[in-house]
């Protein structure tokens, strides 16, 4: 069975919720991250605010953290290995790393957004690259 | 455990409480929960967050529950082991993470838990003596330790936000315990603070319900400030004491069936061990000093001198601020109305959950909108407007998850705070008068505003413009006003001074002082009014000589300054002696 390890920056919270407005991203990543773990991958995920030791325990992601800086969170690793960083992937692009197979179904198609707050939040950049 | 409305005396008959406790051989300590704390001050004594030793009392320790100290201590635990593994950005970000106004609450909150739900942290003492903060703040405290069982209970997820403690579930056992000891009647007291005022004595009621509703049953109540004239042709004495009369005898039911205690007004600041131990006994020194009256033309400006410059601006915010109970709904509601009269928009709120600004206006006045940021059903707004624009592309999974975040604590101060955010960028189209909450509430709010403030540096496309625009407004001198509200005393001077202090650390400096309820400027002759009138003396000059920029000073009304009458004669010239 395949494990995904996300070390995500220091978050109140993994929605982000808690911070003046929401990162759509964030809760769009945690809704994949249980899609993941519903077709049996292991999730596993750390917040620098709350499991600091997670991020010093592991070489690669120590490692990566001093060489960067935090600019380079969120780290994905998929079976010990380092898949990306700095960006939260799309749901197709999770489905790759973890080898199940992935449908776009109603569910997840993107609405036209007429808030003018979101428009900025759809770029890939944030979103992920494709 | 003391509580009620801020300004009712709730620290100095809990000292009192303490010293006549510990002098019949008790081991006390005193612990104030009151992120505005002044304990230091009445007990003479420099405190910490460990119990202290007050020097001049045998038996009698004391502490301040601080906040700030609270989330610097949790931050260290979290960061502090791993300080020399981490880069620097990465410590910082935590840090900064573990700053806001959620970490200070329940930081705080963790705290005060400690001593009533750990039987070892108070073991030492005979009798534990809890100063709690003004009414609000006091029950959102209070009512915690259900919320986030609850919350803890409800949380299916496991990965949901359970704020910057992420041991929180650990602590469920000792926030379980909490709760009982406070329900517990053999063990813990709950005294009502009130002053013979309506307003106070409703919040009392109030506060008994609420109580009452989380099961602490064990209620007493204490009237502080019972006052008779000590002359017949005094109008400001016979109003005083007429006025507390008929407060008394239209005191809700709930109260009167409360067993009561009464501490008459006393001419003297209730500073150091020697005033607390007279309270406590009944016994006051009447003293022989001869009372020097002042000459009158060295008094500061009515409020109405504060108009002229206010109106010039043509908009912005004005907010005014202080210890609760010092009238600051009273004096916004005051300047908003004469705002209105001269034909501006003006829109006056309040972010205090215990203020009744409609209380204070009595009707409608033409061009003044009234409203109040209501923490419960802001909370409902940005929950529906964040499930609707965030859980808008979420499968059923991600909405579920979504919503149990949402569930958080955490929601309502964002919340409130964005409520707070609109109402100040509402000050770019007309005037906004803003009465905020009691004091150690509002820097949590500022203090946020410095935490995201930080988020809108990294510019952040989706926080909404007023989020972006807050702290700069603030800051800017010709935008927000801030009007320091404060009465003629020791406790409530020195403490709007370190308000001020906070104040420009955030780089906000503060407009205008108002002096409110001052005897002295009525010139009553009532011998104990008198000579509080002239005890005001000094704290009048050290506002006017060491702390304002610019000085209003409000009598004591003889009628009760509500509706537009009363609120005109709050801005009305000075009467002197």
């Amino acid at each position: 069975m395949t494990t995904i390890q996300v070390f995500d920056p220091a978050m109140c919270c993994s929605t982000g919720v808690c911070g003046p407005s929401i990162d759509p991203a964030l809760p769009r990543f945690a809704a994949d991250l249980e899609w993941l773990k519903s077709k049996g991958v292991q999730v596993e995920r750390f917040n620098l605010a709350q499991d600091v030791g997670a991020f010093t325990g592991n070489p690669i992601v120590k490692a990566t953290l001093n060489s960067q800086g935090t600019t380079c969170l969120p780290l994905i690793l998929v079976g010990g290995v380092l898949v990306t960083q700095g960006e939260y992937p799309v749901r197709e692009v999770l489905a790759g790393f973890a080898a199940v197979s992935y449908e776009p179904g109603p569910t997840i198609t993107r609405v036209k957004e007429q808030s003018p707050s979101l428009v900025s939040l759809g770029g890939p950049s944030k979103i992920g690259r494709g | 455990m003391f509580t009620g409305k801020g300004g009712v005396g709730k620290t100095s008959i809990a000292c009192a409480t303490a010293v006549l406790l510990a002098e019949r051989g008790k081991r006390v300590l005193l612990v104030s929960t009151d992120p505005a704390s002044n304990l230091d001050e009445v007990l003479e004594t420099r405190l910490g967050m460990q119990p202290t030793l007050v020097e001049k009392v045998k038996g009698l320790y004391a502490m301040n529950v601080d906040p700030e100290e609270a989330a610097r201590q949790y931050r260290e635990r979290v960061v502090g082991p791993y300080r020399e593994l981490l880069p620097e950005s990465a410590v910082k970000n935590i840090e900064e993470q573990l700053s806001g106004a959620c970490t200070l609450e329940i930081a705080a909150f963790d705290e005060f838990a400690k001593l009533l739900g750990d039987a070892h942290a108070t073991s030492d003492f005979d009798h534990v003596i809890f100063d709690t903060a003004p009414t609000g703040h006091t029950l959102r405290l209070l009512q915690l330790p259900a919320a986030w069982a609850g919350f803890i209970e409800s949380n299916v997820g496991g990965t949901s936000c359970l704020g910057p403690l992420a041991g929180l579930q650990a602590q469920h056992e000792l926030y379980d315990k909490t709760l009982q000891a406070l329900s517990n009647t053999t063990t813990t007291t709950i005294f009502l603070v009130s002053r013979p005022e309506h307003s106070a004595l409703a919040e009392a009621e109030r506060t008994r319900n609420e109580l009452d509703a989380i099961g602490l049953k064990n209620q007493n109540l204490i009237l502080n400030g019972i006052f008779h004239a000590g002359v017949t042709d005094d109008s400001i004495a016979t109003a005083l004491e007429a006025r507390g009369r008929q407060a008394l005898a239209e005191m809700p039911l709930g109260l009167k069936r409360l067993s009561r205690t009464e501490v008459p007004l006393v001419p003297q600041a209730l500073i150091g061990v020697g005033a607390l131990r007279q309270l406590g006994n009944g016994r006051f020194d009447p003293g022989n000093e001869v009372l020097l009256t002042q000459p009158g033309e060295n008094l500061p400006p009515p409020l109405a001198a504060l108009i002229p410059d206010l109106i010039s601006r043509g908009k912005g915010v004005i907010m005014t601020m202080g210890k609760g109970g010092v009238g600051k709904t009273t004096v916004a509601a005051a300047l908003a109305m004469e705002l209105a009269s001269s034909g501006h928009s003006v829109h006056l709120t309040t972010t205090d959950p215990a203020a009744h600004l409609h209380l204070a206006l009595r009707g409608d006045i033409p061009g003044l909108r009234v409203s109040r940021i209501d923490p419960i059903a802001e909370t409902r707004a940005y929950t529906e407007e964040v499930m609707a624009e965030s859980g808008r592309e979420l499968d059923e999974k991600g909405r579920a998850l979504l919503e149990e975040d949402l569930r958080s604590p955490c929601t309502e101060e964002i919340a409130v705070f964005r409520a707070f955010a609109r109402c100040v960028d509402e000050g770019n189209q007309g005037f906004v008068v803003i009465d905020t909450a009691p004091t150690g509430h509002t820097l949590l709010l500022l203090d946020a505003a410095e935490a995201y403030h930080r988020d809108v540096a990294r510019n952040l496309s989706y926080i909404p413009d007023s989020v972006r625009r807050l702290l700069p407004q603030l800051r800017d001198p010709n935008f927000t006003r801030i009007v320091i509200v404060t009465l003629p005393e020791a406790t409530p001077v020195h403490e709007a001074a370190r308000l001020q202090d906070d104040l420009t650390r955030a780089e906000i400096a503060p407009y205008a002082w108002v002096i409110n309820q001052s005897f002295y400027a009525t010139g009553t002759h009532d011998p104990v009014l008198a000579k509080r009138g002239i005890l005001e003396l000094r704290y009048i000059a050290e506002v006017r000589d060491k702390l304002a920029h610019r000085l209003a000073l409000v009598p004591w009304q003889a009628e009760s300054p509500v509706g537009a009458e009363g609120l005109q004669q709050l801005l009305a010239e000075t009467v002197t002696k």
